[in-house]
């Protein structure tokens, strides 16, 4: 007989005097010794390796964000003023060649240029000069093109800004604002 | 001293770790338990709030939220040095 065998077979704890065992115990034949017991100075020392875990992870984020946040992309040439007519837009690559951008010419003269990255879920957001807005079509998202602050949907932070110059007729791109 | 017998490198062996607590130390186990377990969870949100600067591009910031955090571990690290030390005897003298 093995050994779990053995033990269903003994008489179990619930039994009631009259040698009937309670109907939950027969149905279910759990023994507090077949269990894996955890001592709690186990259990402290698991939930320090987990805070070390957390700690990790947040102390490597800053280390991230220390590095990414050094690099001053290099200016570069978006387009000519006349290249881009008013209430239309202009996509381009910035600061790198995978960093989907748009040049917006708003009503009114005025430029502004985002990120394409939508702060929600990195989805790529357009411009719809119709509806006067910047949409996501991935969950829906819409932006102020003035201000690029999310106005509704789910994103929660405005779209990366990117720093315009303008010498003459030709805009530059000069940096990304957070 | 044979191992499992005592406390060998100033350390609890395992055997005695599973094993019951001395007298007094149980609660001061189960209160550290209790309080580690909180500070987790709010290591936890510090996390959150890391992640959410770092993608707004406000990774400067997240360095003081991480000291905090490591603060909460190397509180983690001191109870369990203290709790894992040989608890002091009572000595007679004649």
């Amino acid at each position: 007989m093995m050994e779990s065998e053995r033990a269903l077979a003994q008489p179990p704890v619930g039994s009631s005097a009259d040698g009937q065992v309670e109907r939950w115990r027969a149905e279910f034949p759990y023994h507090w010794d077949a269990d894996d017991l955890v001592a709690r100075r186990q259990l402290l020392r698991f939930a320090v390796y987990s805070a070390g875990a957390l700690f990790a992870s947040t102390a490597f984020l800053a280390l991230l964000g220390a590095l990414t946040g050094r690099a001053h992309p290099a200016a570069k040439q978006v387009a000519r003023v006349g290249d881009v007519p008013e209430g239309r837009a202009l996509y381009f690559a910035y600061p790198e060649p995978d960093d989907q951008a748009m040049l917006l010419h708003l009503p009114g003269g005025r430029f502004v240029a985002y990120s394409q990255r939508c702060t929600h879920l990195s989805c790529a957001v357009y411009y719809q000069p119709e509806r006067g807005r910047l949409y996501c079509p991935c969950h829906e998202g819409v932006f102020n093109p003035l201000t690029g602050d999310p106005v509704a949907g789910p994103p929660q932070r405005p779209l990366a800004r990117i720093a315009l110059r303008r010498d003459g007729d030709v805009l530059y791109a000069v940096g990304v604002e957070a | 001293m044979p191992d499992g017998a005592g406390y060998v490198g100033g350390k609890r062996p395992d055997e005695l770790v599973a094993a019951r607590p001395p007298p007094g130390q149980g609660p001061v186990v189960g209160a550290a338990l209790a309080v580690g377990i909180l500070l987790m969870g709010v290591q936890l949100w510090l996390l959150t709030i890391a992640l959410d600067l770092y993608l707004a591009g406000k990774g400067a910031q997240v360095w003081g939220i991480a000291a905090v955090s490591g603060l909460i571990f190397l509180g983690g690290l001191v109870v369990l040095w203290v709790l894992g030390r040989r608890p002091r005897t009572i000595t007679r003298w004649r």
